[in-house]
């Protein structure tokens, strides 16, 4: 997840992402559209390659990429387990909350 | 836990009672204590939701009704964001006594579907962002 944080945290990533979401193309191709160098295109796509978000497939001696979508399919599931982890932490603390004695009510904010 | 299409469902069994289930949810010193780093509520309907999750992401809607101590409904979506802006989604608690405590119904409805380019770019990366959140002791 980290690693998919840092690859979607660069808008010209995520550009490239939706470029390469329905078709396949070459490093060459998704450079064309932008204004940055080549090799900065090929930085983006070793990063998204890293976080598993784009499938990389040699044809010859082209490399071709696409969108993963198991790996975006990873994300998804994102908003679910935050939800998860928060309720749990509710739990814990409306179960202290309720329980007498055992904690003090709460009075402002820390700091 | 449910995904279907844009509806994300989930149901906990807390033991303590509705109300001060209910308070988590409306008090912002509270609220701290299981979401977020810090959040802002005016808890009446219309009034702010906004809980800034770390450095680069704010979570920000308003309250869609409050119903002490069963029901509280406001929308979310983050500060900064076209793609999913404040208020774009919704959340719905409710809160159901047993005899043992309450049982929490969380219903989070109006994501942006998965399948629908572009925004699923956008909210991924947002979703991303927020790691930091969950990943806290």
């Amino acid at each position: 997840m980290e690693e998919q944080l840092r690859a979607l945290a660069g808008p010209r990533r995520r550009q490239i992402l939706e470029l390469v979401r329905d078709r396949e193309l070459s490093a060459g191709q998704i450079a064309a559209h932008f204004e940055v160098t080549r090799p900065a295109i090929s930085q983006h796509l070793t990063v998204l390659k890293a976080a598993g978000l784009v499938a990389e497939r040699r044809e010859g001696t082209r490399r071709l990429y696409r969108a993963n979508p198991a790996g975006l399919a990873g994300l998804k599931q994102f908003i679910d387990r935050f939800w998860a982890t928060g309720l749990v932490r509710l739990k814990n603390e409306a179960e202290a909350e309720a329980r007498p004695g055992q904690r003090q009510p709460t009075a402002g904010r820390g700091a | 836990m449910t995904i279907t299409g844009d509806r994300i469902e989930h149901e906990i069994h807390i033991q303590a009672p509705p109300e001060v289930v209910f308070r988590f949810f409306t008090d912002p010193v509270m609220h701290d204590r299981w979401l977020g780093q810090r959040a802002t509520l005016d808890p009446r309907r219309g009034g702010i939701y906004r809980v800034v999750m770390n450095d680069t992401a704010t979570v920000a809607g308003e309250y869609l009704d409050v119903e002490p101590p069963h029901r509280v409904v406001f929308t979310w979506g983050f500060e900064n964001n076209p793609q999913i802006p404040p208020g774009s989604s919704t959340v719905s608690i409710t809160l159901t006594a047993d005899h043992r405590g309450t049982r929490v119904r969380l219903v989070h409805t109006g994501l942006p579907h998965p399948a629908i380019a572009p925004h699923h770019h956008g909210w991924a990366g947002y979703l991303a962002q927020l790691a930091g959140t969950t990943a806290r002791p």
